[in-house]
């Protein structure tokens, strides 16, 4: 073997497993891009119901002893409808512009949201292996873990599903409208105010089924909602906010990044690229790669 | 019956009445207009009728039915569209998408095709632009886009501000020969305009300074009017 290929198949194996970590964060990433999107809300309560679908998992797995793949719709059905309860309750008051009230309603419903995570699941790390835990897959001379290939796949198809929904059903339009401007759609006869209930329980409902793939593979915690909030605001904001795609791809570009550090450097700083980035982003490209125009 | 009903509507920003103790009907099949400068209330009891803004007094009864503390769907849902000023369409939407989405089944029997293709009869160049983002359409372009999104619910009664605002004199002769044809599909037509060339096409309306009535009448008699003619006419 040449001293090239040495050095390059280890890299190479990172941004492989790079892109299969980064395809989950781009799921955790949709629903927070889409709420900012449509209602220019800033859901920092996001990562905990990705938290809360990790514990569906867990609950799945130990107390009904089934695969937690198996979980997953239920997980979306019940993270909607704690979103939509959120959205009647809390953000129904601050659709159209991101203020700091806002932020912090976000902020406190995460914290209330991890407590009650920590009442009942206690503090320590649980996680739920799928019938998938332990296999590995070799192609060519790289190896994968075949828990992530699975999760990469659910994250990619629950990204193709909801940018179709947006793009060609009848709702997605509606939503699309009702983001663009609320008054004139209200003027054509869009509910505006039940249009943005489903958009937001539909953002929930993917940090849901983010949270139950993740699990399968990842241990949860009750905090560990908000130590995945930076990642998924830094692939947003380098996917460009409001892009569903785009978040998707930032989520790739974000786990690329932070493998290859780990593989490079040292997996203890994996993050630290990725909030420079986020300066860079915040900085020069404040729109993303694939954002919206801002106002 | 009238189509619309408005009787002694006044409307309030804070302490600043825009509109004070407006009464006039709207007959089934009338062209009416609201004539009156800048700052006069026009868009004010617009933006009241569909909603927008709410009445500090008065009524607006439409088809029999009381408007009052409706959301502005609802006003739409009730057959009463809006045009609003300076065109509102949506930016990020395809034309195609524009219209498809402010279709509402619940207002008709036609299909979604059958709303698109008449709209695309009236206004083919929007055929032509049908998967351009609405943002990138020119003026006279969004102004058929909004009256085109306006139609797609079969209103019984559509409300337009200004539609001929910022247009050229051709593309305003065409939206007023559109509005003429819209009329004759049987659709009623509450105009509000400046610019009194608007009369032609009138059967009746009235004419506002400062929030209140100053005139109502026939199109010959505002036309005839010594109003209109010092404001507009300069004689």
């Amino acid at each position: 073997m040449s001293s090239i290929e040495t050095t390059m198949l280890p890299v190479l194996q990172a941004v492989l497993s790079g892109i299969l970590v980064g395809g989950v964060y781009g799921l955790l990433s949709i629903g927070l891009s889409l709420a900012f999107g449509v209602m220019r809300i800033v859901n920092f309560a996001h990562g905990d119901l990705v938290m809360y679908g990790m514990y569906v998992g867990v609950v799945a797995s130990t107390l009904l002893g089934i695969d937690p793949l198996l979980a997953l719709p239920a997980s979306f059905v019940l993270m909607a409808i704690l979103g939509a309860l959120q959205y009647r309750i809390v953000f129904r008051r601050f659709v159209g512009h991101t203020t700091l009230n806002q932020l912090l309603a976000a902020i406190g419903l995460g914290l209330a949201l991890q407590m009650a995570a920590q009442l009942v699941f206690g503090v320590d790390a649980r996680s739920a292996p799928s019938m998938f835990a332990g296999s590995y897959d070799l192609v060519g001379p790289f190896f994968f873990a075949r828990a992530q290939i699975v999760a990469f796949l659910v994250a990619g198809v629950a990204t193709i599903a909801v940018e179709l929904l947006l793009r060609k059903t009848q709702w997605g339009k509606a939503v699309r409208a009702v983001a663009d401007n609320i008054e004139a759609a209200e003027i054509v006869g869009l509910r505006s105010q039940r249009i943005n209930l489903t958009a937001f329980a539909l953002s929930c409902g993917l940090a849901g089924i983010a949270g139950t793939i993740m699990v399968t593979y990842y241990p949860t915690d009750p905090t560990k909602g908000f130590t995945l909030m930076p990642i998924a605001i830094i692939a947003t904001t380098i996917g460009g906010l409001g892009s569903v795609g785009g978040a998707f791809l930032g989520g790739i570009f974000c786990g690329v990044i932070q493998q290859t550090t780990a593989m490079l450097w040292n997996s203890a700083l994996q993050d630290v690229p990725l909030y420079f980035l986020l300066l860079v982003f915040i900085a020069y490209r404040p729109t993303g790669l694939f954002g919206q125009r801002s106002e | 019956m009238s189509l619309l009903e408005v009787s002694d509507l006044s409307v309030a920003y804070g302490d600043l009445v825009a509109v004070r103790q407006v009464s006039f009907a709207v007959d089934e099949g009338a062209v009416f207009v609201l004539l009156g400068a800048n700052g006069a209330g026009k868009t004010t009891i617009l933006r009241a009728i569909s909603g927008l803004v709410p009445a500090r007094s008065g009524r607006i009864f439409a088809d029999g039915r009381d408007l009052q503390g409706s959301a502005p769907n609802q006003v739409a849902r009730a057959g009463i569209a809006h045009v609003p000023e300076g065109r509102q369409i949506f930016a990020n939407l395809s034309v195609g998408d524009n219209l498809s989405v402010s279709y509402l089944a619940e207002r008709t029997e036609a299909p979604m095709t059958a709303a698109l293709d008449a709209v695309f009869q009236l206004f083919p160049r929007l055929a032509e632009r049908r998967r351009q983002l609405g943002g990138t359409l020119s003026g006279g372009e969004q102004q058929m886009l909004a009256i085109g999104r306006a139609l797609m619910n079969f209103p019984k009664l559509l409300m337009l501000d200004e539609p001929s605002l910022g247009l050229s004199p051709v593309l305003a002769d065409l939206v007023f020969e559109r509005l003429a044809t819209i009329r004759a599909l049987g659709t009623t037509i509450l105009l509000v305009e400046q610019n009194a060339t608007c009369l032609e096409l009138a059967t009746d309306g009235i004419i506002l300074a400062n929030g209140e009535v100053a005139l109502a009448g026939g199109r010959d008699s505002l036309r005839d009017s010594e109003f209109v003619r010092r404001a507009y006419l300069g004689i």
